[in-house]
């Protein structure tokens, strides 16, 4: 440790850096406390396990992941520090600065790129022994089994404008959006707006601080400071990580002022601890006080380095050289030598830069300087993921030396660096420019601005035509190996010339085959020089060789950030009566989102309460319907298979729902409340999916009258149950239920309990049944109302259970239990829903053609004579061959013998065929019933 | 040494004896298939690059454990191909078979699962139900006794079941019909195909027309757009499925973890990223987009069964297009009414565990002109004859 490296400012605690005590500044990141400490080596590489230190200072580099308080592969170097944080180095053991798997740099000759795919699979059974070792040492952070993470909330936000950016462009293009009368939202990954005239003081204009006090002041801009925009999707909606929240922002007009990042160099042990980027020097320096004690050297081809090599001697540091790519005689600035047309070709040292070696790029004799840091400025790769992710197109112009937008997506628009502008005047202009044409869009009648924007736009053409660049050649020539394009994957450039050689010529099999770009930083460092060498290897143009599909997110994005709060608070929907069944005892199961009772007392009592006397299960969580208008009937005429123009006001109709190729989908009733009213019901688990499928349906048809409200939330609605329901409910009723002026089938609204209800005469259980839908607030009071009014009569709640079985008795099937995927109602023992003779509806050539060729299996009731109930999904067997399955199956008190439902082949479907069920390993024979199993004729349901 | 090349290129004949369309899985199998059967004069034509579409967008899951008959038998072949894989094209496709586990989470789930293990079983395919005991051996990390809205019952648990280096399978493939003669060219687009007399006569392509008498549509995505191209519409309708990696973590995860409930499945690669998939989107699209809605969905069915991962980060998400059609199983064999077209399209959300028993029965198909008893039940006439496949259960979330 070292005092001239003390933090500037006071409020001073402790984290803990591998277990031991680093001191802080409150401001300070992790990776500047560290560095503050002299801790310069951070993690260990992917592949070789090479030392790595700070890099980037920007959270792009891999080279500062570390686990933070459990939370894997944290980019300290953007993480600020916290008292108490426990910081740990990811990929080393036992630790970064000593790590046992060194060694594997060593053994760089025997892993080539790829070596991988050549070796370790002969013979067959060595690969998963290789396999194991392989998930030993891959990856790079570890989870913690026990920390599921921080709270985490989500944010919806609408804006006419979104700046991505806080820098020079981004604040003109806000204001001037803004002063346009556009709502603009302006977003900013920093703590502070203000880009890189932040850290880069020499840059900072006088206009600077009141720019940035106008933009938080200004009631037309809202400011969202350490927020990251990680996408752009369609239709221009961004996601946003700010800490612990998601926003999610749509915005009409999207302005990308995201600049870019600085581009390494590539040239033997670029990767050494001490390689730093300059503008990584300049945010240690100048955002938090950190200082660079040796030597540097500093490589250049821009005003950067020059301004990054003045600001480290203002520091203290003594810059030994400054070595400019740019051609031109040697001299010297400030005393600092500087080597014109020269390139560093290496640097010396082991686990930290101790020297370099530069070299004139025309070729000639290299010579070496002494240094600790070597500090490379050459130029940016622009930040343009998020105009490439939503769909703008770019290409590669050779005079700057990066991609251009040539065509923007609807909506987008971008200035300053991420355009190559680097001069802050040009950015400026541009940035306001992109403010007022996107300004212009969402106010498009504005003469005023129009003229602003045409005055803007000449400007900036002045400005461009007479604008210069010089680049630099990113790839030193030399024969060394260890040349790291890739610091995410150890790619090196030697890796990359062979892949090309072995076909691996298209930029993105490239990707693929050499993993280079595929690491935690996603082709920001790397990129640009592997197709550069991609271009180089296969004698193609940069342009020609392309770039690899920008994917969101541009930054990586926690999954509890994405999934948000939900996971603790996921829906579960309850019926009005739900807490009385839970009062009354009820074991409760889950049916898609909602839970309903399963069983109250148990399913032997709650049957013979149904069969003998009454019962009441809640039935709230089916779907329900309201359709109105006069091509109502019409509709359902082609919705489903069988009739409904011709039922009746005041009747209700069993149907079922088929696909295209003729396959159930749900069943469910209709009724006729009115001409040109119906009330629908579908089952709990289809509801949504009918929903859908309504709509889809309806959308084809715009011309239609026809009105239809989802209400499956709006209504509670009951079940009651069994011989004695009549006698409980007319008390509550204020209609006739007598069988002859309310008979089975026949719907009515009407007074329950005071609450005005829809009342369905049904028959799902076998026996007399009246379901009571009303108003859901009212739920629990009819509930109770008919309980009550039954208690004499010996009525019993039932659960899912016991209707489960008295169903099964009448061999009334469920669409997804006893029907799949291939089932058609004319096999699934339904004939009576399909009525050919109608003109269309949905799956009638599938249905005529299966009519035609007549059932192939069916689905047919089965009774064991053993009385031992075969499990659902036991297998039919015929022939030899599984031909079928069971489908429902219990013990049935009326049958007095375990029955079921079963898919059998045609050839054995017949009233009294025996048929092979597989259980246990064991054929048991079953017989086919055709008959329901209790009440046959219908007597009890009709009576 | 310089590195050996993995393919040439070449000049673009002006006739084969057999053009295959798609450089992904399914074509390039068939070609080397084909080759092995001593039929080498064959083109592979690819639009883009070697496993550009659906091969190189997909999750690289690999399992047989259906829910028919047909579908068992056939990914059971394909199961078996793989595992010898690597030996015979000398390229280790990094095939780990680390076990694929099918939760359920409500009774009917279990029901399903009862229900496919019963019918693996009885073909001899390795898979069992188990219960959570069982499950937490094999995945101590699976949220299985703590909170959660929809508890983990059951899980149909298959061994041979795992993932493969799909990038590596393609490439082998690739190398393959290259070495045994046949030519892979990539970046070259059909952009017709010519019919005469209700036969086959010639493909033409943005590097020129090409003499054949037979054609192998072997694409996904645009399967329906080439096929109309010889005058056969497929019933096929394309929707885009997303998928989405994580950083890479040390591997903790080596089964394969798949819930329809929860619409998620995930996997560990041997580079420690997580690989985390959904359903299709609902709607049909040609979109290779990915969408925030699908990061939000996954993230939070994943957590569901992982709260340990929320501190894990997305790293990269994408899209492929899925070919779906009615009944969730492929479309393969020769075209009804023209002579010289063959397909193995339609493989939906399925198709590249697929690759080497479509390839293979393809060129078996072929080279005989007889339809190997495997493939028939899926034959494009199945649709007009009523006879579906029924693995739209089976399939949903589980590719």
């Amino acid at each position: 440790m070292t005092d001239h490296n003390a933090p500037a400012a006071a409020g001073q605690f402790e984290f803990l850096y591998n277990g031991r005590p680093v001191r802080s500044a409150v401001g300070q990141t992790l990776a500047g406390a560290l560095h503050a400490q002299d801790e310069h080596i951070l993690s260990r590489s992917f592949k070789y396990h090479r030392p790595r230190g700070l890099f980037c200072c920007s959270g792009r580099c891999p080279n500062c992941l570390c686990t933070v308080d459990g939370e894997p592969n944290v980019r300290i170097c953007i993480t600020p520090a916290a008292p108490g944080m426990k910081v740990e180095s990811q990929n080393a053991w036992p630790s970064p600065k000593f790590d046992l798997l060194a060694v594997l740099d060593r053994l760089q000759a025997f892993m080539p790129v790829g070596f991988y795919y050549k070796r370790m699979y002969k013979p067959r059974r060595a690969w998963p022994i290789w396999e194991r070792v392989i998930r030993q040492i891959a990856g790079l952070g570890r989870i913690d089994r026990h920390n599921s993470g921080g709270r985490y909330e989500k944010l919806n936000l609408f804006a006419d404008v979104a700046v991505i950016g806080g820098g020079w462009a981004g604040l003109h293009a806000a204001l001037a959006a803004a002063d346009a009368g556009a709502d603009v939202v302006l977003i900013d990954e920093q703590p502070e707006l203000g880009g890189h005239l932040r850290h880069d003081p020499d840059l900072a204009q006088d206009a600077w601080a009141g720019m940035l006090r106008q933009a938080t002041d200004h009631a037309g801009v809202r400011v969202l400071t350490s927020s990251s925009a990680f996408g752009c999707y369609e239709e221009n909606l961004l996601g946003i990580r700010q800490g612990n929240r998601l926003i999610r922002l749509r915005a009409n007009q999207v302005i990308v002022t995201t600049g870019g990042w600085e581009r390494p160099l590539v040239f033997e042990n670029n990767d050494r601890p001490g390689v730093l980027l300059a503008s990584a020097v300049q945010r240690l320096m100048h955002l938090e006080h950190c200082r660079f004690a040796g030597a540097a050297v500093v490589v250049t081809d821009n005003a950067q380095g020059y301004r990054a090599a003045r600001q480290l001697v203002a520091a203290g540091t003594s810059v030994a050289a400054i070595v400019d790519v740019c051609p031109g005689p040697p001299e010297f600035a400030a005393d600092i030598p500087v080597f014109r047309g020269h390139t560093v070709v290496a640097v010396r040292g082991s686990r930290h830069v101790a020297g370099v070696e530069i070299a004139p790029l025309a070729g000639g004799p290299s010579q070496s300087i002494a240094c600790r840091w070597l500090v490379q400025a050459v130029g940016f790769t622009p930040a343009s993921a998020l105009l490439y992710q939503n769909g703008c197109q770019l290409t590669y112009d050779p005079a700057c030396d990066h991609a251009v937008v040539v065509q923007y997506a609807r909506g987008m628009h971008s200035a300053g660096a991420v355009n190559g502008t680097h001069d802050p005047h040009a950015a400026a202009l541009e940035g306001r420019l992109a403010g007022l044409a996107a300004a212009a869009t969402v106010r498009p009648h504005d003469v005023s601005l129009a003229a602003l924007l045409a005055d803007a736009r000449r400007r900036l053409d002045d400005w461009q035509a007479r604008r210069a660049t010089c680049a630099a050649q990113y790839v030193a020539e030399s024969p060394a190996k260890k040349k790291f394009v890739c610091l995410c994957e150890d790619v090196t450039e030697q890796d990359l010339c062979d892949a090309v050689a072995e076909g691996y010529a298209n930029i993105e099999t490239l990707k693929r085959y050499s993993t280079v770009c595929m690491g935690p930083c996603q082709g920001k460092m790397c990129q640009a020089a592997a197709i550069a060498l991609c271009a180089r290897e296969t004698g193609r143009t940069i342009a020609d060789t392309g770039v690899t599909t920008a994917r969101p997110p541009e930054q990586p994005v926690p999954l509890g950030l994405l999934a948000g709060r939900a996971v603790r608070l996921a829906l579960v929907r309850r019926t009005p009566i739900h807490d009385w069944h839970e009062r009354a005892g009820a074991q409760l199961t889950d049916a898609g989102d909602w839970k309903r009772p399963r069983v109250y007392s148990s399913v032997e009592q709650e049957y013979d309460a149904v069969r003998c006397h009454a019962g009441l299960i809640d039935a709230s969580t089916l779907g329900k319907f309201d359709f109105r208008g006069r091509g109502a009937a019409e509709f359902f005429e082609f919705m489903y298979p069988n009739r409904f123009a011709n039922l009746s006001v005041g009747r209700v109709r069993y149907g079922v729902l088929c696909d295209e190729a003729g396959i159930l989908l749900d069943d469910g009733t209709i009724s006729r409340l009115q001409d040109d009213q119906f009330f629908l019901t579908t089952t709990t688990g289809n509801a949504a999916a009918i929903d859908s499928w309504f709509r889809w349906w309806l959308a084809a048809r715009p011309g239609l009258d026809v009105r239809m409200t989802n209400v499956s939330g709006s209504y509670a609605a009951m079940n009651l149950a069994g011989p004695r329901s009549r006698e409980i409910l007319q008390p509550l009723a204020d209609i006739d239920l007598a069988n002859a002026a309310f008979p089975y089938l026949a719907a009515a609204r009407c007074i329950v309990a005071g609450v005005p209800a829809v009342v369905l005469r049904l028959g799902f259980v076998g026996e007399c049944s009246y379901e009571i839908h009303v108003p859901a607030q009212f739920g629990l009071a009819v509930w109770e109302a008919v309980l009550e009014a039954g208690h004499h009569a010996g009525i019993q709640p039932f659960g899912v259970e016991a209707q489960r079985l008295l169903r099964l008795e009448k061999k009334h099937l469920l669409p997804g239990i006893d029907t799949d995927a291939l089932s058609n109602p004319l096999e699934a023992g339904l004939p009576f829903v399909v009525r050919l003779e109608k003109p269309d509806f949905i799956g009638r050539q599938a249905l005529e053609r299966a009519a035609r060729r007549g059932p192939r299996q069916m689905l047919v009731g089965f009774r064991m004579p053993d009385g031992f109930a075969p499990e659902p999904s036991s297998l039919v067997i015929h022939d030899g061959r599984p031909c079928g399955r069971v489908t429902s199956s219990g013990y049935s008190p009326a049958a007095g013998a375990a029955v079921g439902l079963a898919w059998v082949p045609a050839a054995i479907a017949r009233n009294g065929d025996t048929i092979q069920i597989q259980v246990d390993g064991r054929l048991l024979a079953a017989v086919v019933h055709d008959a329901p199993f209790y009440d046959p004729a219908g007597d009890k349901l009709r009576s | 040494m310089s590195p050996e090349p993995m393919w040439r290129t070449h000049e673009l004949k002006d006739s084969y004896d057999v053009v295959v369309i798609g450089g992904g899985v399914h074509g390039l199998a068939t070609a080397y298939y084909l080759a092995r059967l001593g039929i080498t004069d064959v083109a592979v034509l690819e639009a883009k690059y070697v496993g550009f579409g659906g091969s190189g967008r997909n999750t690289a899951i690999v399992r047989s454990n259906y829910r028919t008959p047909e579908g068992i038998a056939f990914y059971d072949l394909s199961v078996k191909l793989y595992e010898q894989l690597a030996a015979e094209l000398e390229f280790n496709v990094m095939f780990s078979q680390h076990g694929h586990l099918t939760l359920a989470h409500n009774e009917r789930g279990v029901s399903g699962l009862v229900e496919r293990a019963n019918m693996n079983q009885w073909l001899e395919v390795d898979s069992r139900v188990i219960f959570p005991e069982e499950i937490q051996e094999l995945v101590p990390e699976l949220n299985l006794f703590g909170h959660c809205r929809f508890p983990i019952l059951a899980a149909l648990y298959h061994p041979p079941g795992g993932i493969i280096r799909h990038d590596a399978v393609v490439w082998a493939y690739a190398r393959g019909v290259d070495r045994r003669g046949g030519q892979v060219h990539q970046q070259t687009e059909v952009t017709g195909i010519e019919v005469r007399g209700g036969a086959v006569e010639a493909v033409v392509t943005n590097r020129g027309r090409v003499k054949t008498r037979v054609v192998v549509n072997a694409t996904a995505g645009y399967a329906s757009t080439i096929s109309r191209m010889a005058g056969v519409p497929l019933p096929i309708e394309t929707h885009p499925l997303q998928a989405c990696v994580t950083e890479p973590l040390k591997p903790f995860l080596n089964a394969v973890i798949v819930s329809s409930t929860l619409h998620v499945y995930v996997s560990q690669t041997d580079r420690g990223e997580l690989v985390l998939g959904a359903e299709m989107d609902d709607y049909a699209s040609y979109s290779l987009r990915g969408t925030l809605g699908f990061l939000e969905g996954a993230a939070l069915h994943l957590l569901e069964l992982f709260p340990c991962l929320a501190n894990v980060h997305v790293l990269r998400q994408w899209a492929g297009l899925c070919d779906m059609t009615p009944d969730y199983s492929p479309i393969m064999g020769a075209a009804p009414e023209l002579r010289g077209l063959y397909m193995t399209v339609g493989w939906g959300t399925y198709g590249f565990k697929a690759g080497p028993a479509s390839g293979f029965l393809m060129a078996e198909l072929i080279a005989t002109g007889k339809t190997p008893p495997r493939l028939e039940p899926f034959a494009l006439t199945r649709f007009a004859a009523d006879r579906l496949v029924g693995e739209k259960a089976a399939a949903s979330v589980s590719h």
